[in-house]
């Protein structure tokens, strides 16, 4: 809401320098945003809350002023003018869509332009002038807040005005020349065959006034604030009028805007007033009693205030205040909607007073009796700082995406949840997959240059049934390199595979890792994770078909996708102390050639079956896999540990067991010893 | 035989210069002093010298003795030396392992601000993104219809709501749905912080985001007050943006509470010029219609609630400038922090 000083001054001189008012205005809930200098004038920019559409026009704001600095505030005087009633005139259909409406007829106007002064004003408000009669509507809704609308009544079929639903087909040109389809939930104002204006948004072109017009036809009305909003809705239309339908006009200043309208309009047009119609859906009604507990102000604010303030403050704010037992009985104004619970008043004391004046101590916080479960936070906490130590930096992607992304990322059958309303086309889904986000965002630095690329986040995959919280994690480019090698690596499986497992080491949990298939995921390393038959995740080389879809080129990428919502159940490995063994541990080296498909995985079994109590550990020391072995062939070295708890091991009771698991190594798996 | 006593002193002095391990001044030292050194070479040339010079190359002899001796004595103590303080190292190269990750900035501020209010006793909760206009309006005392839900403008889900026929679910515009959720399931006190994801179907610009992050909080007791939101808070803003941190409680309207207000500290403490006051989060008492909707009994219950933005906690204190930048993840900024 724009407020100009100058126009203000018309009703009160607040006596307060321009700053000092805007911090006022600022401080008692009405934000001033800017302030503008306009040829002498000063034109300060408001937030008006939607509790407050009082104060949505100049004197609303000057009521307000008043109250703040307990100054008079002098409005324009209106008088209901003796005329013919026009029973006809006006016809409502329904009149819980249009509870009152004032239509005022005058004849003989003359229409030209209004007067400078009026220009003016409008002006500084960022309206143009049109004419005399047009400009006295918006004059008029500034000055006291009620949208009002002139016909040129000549124009009207019928010469009377029917409020009703549009019908379905029926359109409108509306006075900035658009056509408009309409349809029943939007509300017009017609004449006996057609819409003449859309009901509190914006009038018709055919009616409109011109410099021709002899008969004037004043509306005043208020209008169903929940059918208005939906209608500047389906039409994508707001205007003044209908910005202050929305937050509901005062019932009563229906009748005082066509008063100081009718008034103008006579004054200024040289017309002469030929009657009135009025259309009144529910009794003039008053505004409620409330009751507000003179304890309830100072228990609910935490600062004391006495009754005789209390009184004084409400009463400046125009309202009615009863002092009965140790309570207020409050009537509001009219116009003051928002009040309607003790809470309500105890706030306008506050403002009054001051937030600043308020008390400020601090809280007594008891224990909250909220269980819950710290698991979630621990496993996350624990991930982040793994992999910081790690160096992979965390990424916050966005949780939309839209079609193409998820095509491009071999997931075109996966059904994502759809926005109803997406903002547009590029995130109309909710992600199913953190892969396609992480891959926009590696993309987004690769084709900045920066190509060593190790990212994890932490957020939601959304279903159907339910968000699920997953943590992926993005390797690409190279290792960070170590400068005394000469080598320079690339990551691959192995990196992730680490990072995987000092995960799960860090929260206690050991999964298996199992050869899959994954759409998006290369065949040769897809790896699924398991804990009891339960999947936990996977991770292996982004297919290189998406690779190519994402215009990655050159570069292998590395992902993991970890359920943690999945894993946030699972206890972790309780923590119990292991007694050290005070007794020597004999170590054994052991190099093997196997058939490749043989995993290293069978040997560490194999041991462990043969190995009883005393081996320790298998302990993995290299893969060979160059042309010093036979074809089909690859080498593996690993140690055993042997060790008790009990004693010493003799030499020759380790080799027995050793070379027994020896044996059933070439034994079960075709093993050769080298 | 003549021999150059100063020549031979130079060129001992510049190859004692040059020893720089143990091996090269046994080498040095056999040189001059050894058996067939030029010292015992200096002595035997006695045996051939005129009777005249006899004392004089005597002398030169044990001169140039006892300055090898010498220059051997201080090496000696130099090479040890050295040799206890290991290889020469250009400490001034890198280390090796890579830089260290970074934890994001919103996650760091996000922790930040929870971790100030469980200082003060408060239990965090997370509560779903994908909410119900009862949970996301209705209960908080925003109808469905009416000018107080355009400042929560609202992504709706192409998926119903099971409990309400004929509406769909939606994106949280808030967290103050955690509000709704917590006090339907739990009863006073309560003094929860609630930090999380939220979404509004803004066109993206440097200060506007259709996603960004919200943490909220809410006391609720038999006796909460006013006065005691101003103190929680007063102390929240000294701890996050520091000590010197001026502030202001300026009246708002928010449905859901009342009174309402909103904070706004002083742009100086932070460096900023172009306001004076810079808003960083929202508050007030809540609004009794709200414990009628989570069917608290009427009157018995005071409580505050408060949300403030990540995005703009994070851009205020850092000096970041476009709300962009922590979505993009450029590695160059998220290394900054």
């Amino acid at each position: 809401m724009k407020l100009s000083l100058n126009w203000l001054k018309d009703y009160i001189d607040p006596k307060l320098s321009t700053d000092e008012l805007v911090e006022r205005l600022t401080m008692a809930g009405l934000e001033v945003e800017t302030v503008e200098s306009v040829g002498g004038d000063a034109v300060l920019e408001i937030e008006v809350t939607p509790n407050r559409p009082d104060c949505l026009s100049i004197l609303g704001l000057a009521r307000e002023i008043g109250a703040i600095t307990d100054k008079a505030v002098k409005g324009p005087k209106t008088k209901t003018p003796k005329t013919a009633v026009l029973k006809n005139l006006i016809h409502i259909e329904n009149k819980e869509d249009c509870s009152r409406y004032i239509g005022t007829l005058i004849r003989d106007a003359q229409i030209k332009d209004a007067s400078a002064l009026m220009k003016q004003r409008l002006a500084s408000l960022g309206i143009n002038a049109i004419n005399n009669a047009v400009d006295i509507t918006n004059f008029v809704l500034m000055e006291m807040g009620q949208p009002l609308h002139v016909f040129d009544h000549d124009k009207l079929a019928g010469g009377k005005v029917i409020v009703r639903r549009a019908k379905e087909g029926e359109s409108i040109v509306t006075l900035d020349g658009i056509e408009r389809k309409l349809d029943p939930s939007i509300l017009v104002i017609a004449d006996s065959i057609k819409p003449v204006a859309i009901a509190g948004i914006m009038g018709g072109q055919a009616t409109e006034i011109t410099g021709k017009t002899k008969n004037i036809l004043l509306e005043s009305a208020h209008f169903d604030m929940g059918l208005i909003r939906r209608a500047t809705r389906t039409l994508g239309l707001r205007t003044d009028s209908s910005y202050r339908f929305e937050r509901d006009v005062n019932f009563e200043g229906v009748l005082t805007g066509a008063d100081r309208a009718t008034e103008l309009l006579l004054q200024l047009t040289a017309g002469h007033l030929a009657g009135r119609g009025e259309s009144l859906a529910k009794p003039k009604g008053t505004s409620p009693k409330v009751k507000v507990k003179m304890a309830d102000i100072g228990s609910l604010l935490g600062t004391e205030v006495t009754c005789v303030k209390a009184k004084t403050w409400l009463a400046r704010l125009g309202f009615n205040v009863r002092v009965s037992s140790a309570a207020l009985m409050v009537t509001p104004p009219n116009n003051r909607a928002d009040i309607r619970q003790d809470v309500d008043v105890i706030e306008e004391i506050a403002r009054m007073i001051g937030f600043d004046r308020l008390d400020s101590k601090m809280p007594l916080v008891k224990a909250v009796n909220i269980p819950v479960d710290k698991r979630p936070r621990e496993i996350k906490d624990n991930v982040r700082r793994v992999l910081t130590a790690g160096g992979i930096d965390e990424i916050i992607t966005h949780s939309m995406i839209n079609t193409k992304m998820l095509v491009k990322s071999n997931m075109a059958e996966i059904k994502a949840v759809r926005i109803f309303n997406p903002l547009n086309q590029d995130q109309e889904l909710m992600r199913p997959s953190m892969l396609p986000s992480m891959l926009q965002a590696a993309l987004t630095n690769i084709n900045r240059g920066q190509k060593d690329l190790r990212f994890f986040e932490i957020g939601k995959r959304y279903f159907l049934d339910g968000e699920k919280e997953t943590l992926g994690i993005l390797l690409t480019g190279r290792r960070s390199q170590d400068w005394r090698l000469s080598k320079k690596d690339t990551v691959e499986f192995f990196d992730l595979k680490g990072v995987l497992e000092r995960i799960f080491q860090s929260i206690g949990v050991y999964p298996l890792y199992e050869t899959n298939q994954f759409v998006v995921l290369d065949p040769g390393c897809a790896t699924s994770i398991m804990l009891n038959g339960k999947y936990l995740g996977s991770f292996g080389k982004v297919d290189r078909s998406i690779l190519k879809n994402w215009d990655i080129k050159n570069q292998d990428v590395y992902f993991a996708g970890v359920h943690l919502d999945e894993i946030y159940p699972l206890p972790g490995k309780p923590l119990k102390y292991q007694a050290i063994s005070e007794f020597p541990a004999i170590v054994r080296d052991v190099s093997l050639a196997v058939k490749k498909e043989v995993s290293y995985e069978k040997i560490e079994e194999i041991c462990a079956k043969q190995g009883g109590d005393i081996l320790r550990s298998v302990r993995f020391i290299e893969q060979y896999l160059g042309d010093k072995i036979q074809p089909g062939y690859k080498g593996l070295v690993f140690s055993c540990q042997y060790q008790s708890n009990s004693k010493t091991l003799r030499e020759d009771e380790v080799s027995a067991l050793h070379e027994c698991i020896l044996q059933a190594l070439v034994r079960d798996l075709g093993a050769i010893r080298r | 035989m003549q021999w150059d006593f100063q020549d031979i002193h130079h060129q001992a002095q510049t190859e004692a210069q040059a020893i720089d391990s143990l091996q090269a001044l046994e080498a040095f030292r056999l040189k001059y002093l050894g058996k067939k050194g030029v010292v015992a070479a200096v002595f035997a040339s006695l045996g051939q010298a005129e009777p005249g010079q006899k004392a004089a190359i005597g002398k030169g002899a044990n001169d140039l003795r006892s300055l090898v001796e010498g220059l051997i004595a201080e090496k000696q103590t130099q090479v040890n030396a050295a040799k206890a303080q290991g290889e020469l190292v250009d400490i001034s190269l890198p280390g090796t392992g890579g830089a260290v990750g970074r934890t994001h900035i919103l996650t760091q501020t996000m922790q930040e601000i929870v971790a100030v209010f469980e200082q003060m006793g408060f239990v965090a909760v997370e509560t779903p993104e994908t909410e119900t206009e009862f949970h996301n309006f209705t209960g908080l005392n925003i109808p469905i219809d009416h000018p107080s839900r355009d400042a929560f403008d609202t992504f709706y889900l192409d998926a119903p709501d099971a409990s309400a026929r004929g509406r769909r679910l939606l994106l949280r515009s808030h967290t103050s749905p955690g509000q709704v959720r917590i006090m339907k399931e739990h009863k006073p006190p309560l003094a929860v912080i609630v930090p999380g994801r939220v979404y509004r179907p803004d066109a993206v610009d440097a200060s506007h985001s259709f996603m960004f992050h919200q943490v909220e909080g809410l006391l609720v007791d038999e006796k909460v007050q006013f006065s005691e939101l101003k103190g929680l808070l007063t102390e929240f803003c000294r701890r996050f943006f520091g000590p010197k941190v001026i502030m202001r409680f300026r009246p708002h309207f928010f449905p859901f509470t009342e009174p309402s207000a909103e904070v706004d500290i002083n742009a100086e403490i932070l460096g900023i010029q172009r306001k004076k006051w810079l808003e960083i989060l929202g508050c007030g008492m809540v609004n009794p219609k709200v414990f009628e909707a989570v069917g608290y009994p009427k009157g018995k219950y005071k409580g505050f609630a408060f949300g403030m933005g990540v995005e703009r906690m994070a851009m205020l204190k850092y000096g970041i400038n476009d709300i962009r930048l922590f979505y993009e993840n450029d590695v160059r900024f998220l290394k900054q922090f």
